[in-house]
């Protein structure tokens, strides 16, 4: 992918830089807001990473203004522990997603993933398919190789969840907040356990387990 | 300068009374008060002057009705003759008469002088020639003209009336000065008692400034505006003291929590750098590492989100939030996680419970309520999640529960009824509902559920 980063902090830039590049992706970097919107016009990004705190011009500002000139390239915010309103207001500006410094490099990768490879926004999905796995979203009902599951309601939303994702990583932070609107670490096991739930009605004999755990980092759903 | 100049000017410095309301308040007061007085003082002057005056003018009327009538009736020549043997007569004294023709010139009387003008006459320094009367006199009285140029003045010596005069002013002159002496004096002795006790609660407040915080302000029984504001400064002073303790109390905490696995990190490293012979070796090290540490910025996470809550920004954005839903959405995630952990969640909802907040954060305190009472409970535990009406949120378990006397201090940052602070979590879940209730004006009330805790919010129905 071609990503924009607009971050100030000379050693967060070069840490992202160089890992997104490891991971295969071309990385344009501008240190403040007013070069980042000079960037972001110039040529097209797959997606971009906005720190929230910018100099000349603040990360907010910038996905404004970007929003504002119909630029509808994924965006992702960067914003510090103590901002509790951050996420609201950087979604409310225009940004796609958000991620709290420091960060995991896997989890800014995961969710550069997922934004850079959203459905569009106004299809009507009513089922969902992959591999021998069939979620119908209107009967609530879930068939693999042709053999109806019995899930749970939890499990229903999460099974959906990772086919949406087709593939793609998602982390442990990206469930509780899309599966369960958690915007905070649980001192429970939440996502393990009803991962596992769902697990044991999924792949519960069949020779080849769809779910895929990926140590450290998340899960994924391989067809 | 004079020494009584010095004097003065000393006291003026030194005295703060000079300088505070309460005494320029009291000066105000006494200047009005004079001011009043004065007027009052004025007015019946002038009332008691205007009756003595209309007494002599009622003697004097007397006396003219007679000698009108007998001019009238006898003649001019009667009435001459009258009024001589009256001026001869020592029972007219204080009685002045002046009779004069149609030239002008005196006929007979008893003053040297008087104006030949009809009506009411107010003359000084008269020149009697009566024995009794040796100074000059002040004489009122009314002057008539009859038909011919004939002129009589009947008049009264007015030296009682302004004797009365000077009296009344004397009188009125020290009881004004010494009303507006002890006007002053009064506001004087007020405003020292009030310059009291303001200087009590400054050197209260210096006391605290200086570090002790115990220091509070002496409360009178009189319940007026100064005890009010002293009251109200002792709980300033009181939420003061309890806060800076718990600051202290938090700082000496996150010390103790942070240094723990900051430790256990060095550890790992130095172990890592001497015995991370392999790759995989070194991998797994600094795998546990990077856990270690983000063990420790979830700390800092949760404890940069408490502060935030504690600020108050979110209530801006409060809403109608439905608890009912949030209490069947909580059950269908945590009923399979409390049955992994070997315990038993049930749910008790009453539908269609609506409150004002912060939907967000009360789903987050809703869910650290059950995951601490999943965590410390023993196997087998009962957990019940209850949305009750109005707007009550409660979750009871059957756990060993919190002592009575500990039950306040679980919910302050760090605080664990474990200290050896072995068990895992971070020790803010419940600071963190404390503080979510906080900001929706409640608090977190920790009773006995017999066996067990039992935690509820009452929120505030919506």
């Amino acid at each position: 992918m071609k990503l924009l980063v607009i971050e100030d902090d000379q050693a967060t830039a070069d840490h992202l830089r160089r890992n997104l590049t490891d991971n295969g992706h071309t990385v344009v970097l501008a240190a403040n807001g007013k070069h980042g919107l000079t960037h972001a016009a110039a040529s097209a990004y797959d997606a971009m990473i906005i720190d929230r705190m910018l100099p000349e011009l603040d990360g907010l500002s910038v996905v404004k203004r970007l929003r504002a000139t119909a630029n509808h390239t994924p965006i992702l915010i960067l914003t510090t522990m103590d901002g509790l309103d951050d996420r609201v207001e950087g979604l409310e500006a225009g940004a796609d997603d958000y991620l709290v410094k420091p960060f995991a490099m896997p989890e800014l990768l995961a969710r550069l993933n997922a934004l850079a490879r959203r459905p569009p926004v106004n299809t009507v999905q009513t089922s969902l398919r992959v591999g021998d796995v069939n979620l119908d979203l209107l009967k609530r009902e879930v068939r693999r190789a042709g053999q109806p599951l019995d899930l749970q309601p939890q499990e229903f939303k999460l099974l959906e969840y990772l086919m949406r994702s087709d593939g793609r990583i998602v982390t442990k932070a990206m469930l509780l907040e899309h599966v369960w609107g958690f915007h905070f670490d649980p001192q429970t096991t939440v996502v393990e356990t009803h991962m596992s739930r769902l697990r044991a009605k999924l792949d519960k004999g069949y020779d080849r387990a769809m779910i895929v755990t990926q140590r450290g980092v998340g899960y994924r759903l391989v067809a | 300068m004079s020494p009584n100049a010095v004097w003065v000017t000393a006291l003026w410095r030194n005295s703060r009374l000079f300088k505070t309301a309460s005494f320029r308040l009291a000066v105000l007061c006494a200047a009005l008060f004079s001011i009043i007085l004065a007027a009052l003082l004025f007015f019946n002057y002038f009332a008691t002057s205007q009756a003595l005056e209309d007494q002599m003018r009622a003697r004097v009327k007397d006396d003219f009705t007679t000698f009108s009538e007998e001019v009238d009736s006898e003649g001019s020549d009667a009435v001459i003759k009258e009024i001589t043997e009256r001026i001869a007569k020592p029972v007219t004294f204080g009685s002045y008469f002046y009779v004069a023709d149609e030239s002008g010139s005196r006929i007979v009387g008893n003053i040297d002088q008087v104006p030949i003008v009809p009506g009411w006459q107010k003359l000084s320094a008269v020149n009697a020639n009566k024995s009794n009367t040796e100074r000059g006199h002040e004489v009122w009285g009314q002057g008539k003209i009859f038909p011919g140029g004939f002129f009589i003045f009947v008049g009264q010596d007015a030296h009682h009336v302004l004797a009365e005069q000077r009296g009344l002013v004397q009188s009125y002159l020290w009881s004004g000065i010494l009303a507006g002496l002890m006007s002053l004096l009064a506001g004087l002795v007020l405003s020292r008692s009030f310059l009291r006790r303001i200087d009590d609660i400054n050197k209260t407040s210096l006391a605290i400034m200086q570090g002790n915080l115990k220091e509070r302000v002496p409360i009178r029984s009189s319940s007026d505006e100064i005890d009010k504001l002293s009251a109200n400064l002792n709980q300033l002073f009181d939420s003061n003291q309890a806060l800076l303790e718990s600051l202290k109390q938090v700082s000496t905490n996150i010390a103790h929590d942070l240094r723990t696995p900051l430790t256990r990190l060095r550890h790992r490293l130095e172990e890592a750098k001497v015995k991370g012979k392999t790759v995989k070796a070194l991998r797994g090290e600094i795998d546990s590492s990077i856990t270690e540490s983000d063990q420790l910025l979830a700390t800092f996470a949760a404890l940069l989100r408490i502060a935030q809550i504690e600020s108050g920004s979110r209530k801006k954005a409060f809403a109608r939030v439905n608890l009912s839903e949030l209490g069947e959405r909580v059950f269908g995630i945590f009923q399979a996680v409390a049955e992994d952990e070997g315990k038993k969640l049930q749910a008790d909802v009453t539908p269609d419970v609506y409150c004002d907040g912060d939907g967000e954060l009360l789903l987050q305190a809703l869910v650290n309520l059950v995951e601490n009472a999943i965590r410390h409970t023993p196997n087998g535990s009962t957990i019940a999640l209850r949305i009750k009406a109005p707007a009550i949120i409660e979750v009871a378990d059957s756990g060993p529960g919190i002592p009575t006397e500990q039950r306040d201090k679980v919910l302050e940052r760090f605080h664990r009824l474990d200290h050896s602070r072995s068990t895992p979590g971070n020790g803010l879940g419940l600071a963190l509902v404390s503080a979510i209730a906080s900001l929706h004006d409640t608090k977190v009330e920790l009773t006995d559920n017999g066996p067990g805790l039992r935690a509820s919010l009452a929120l505030q129905p919506a």
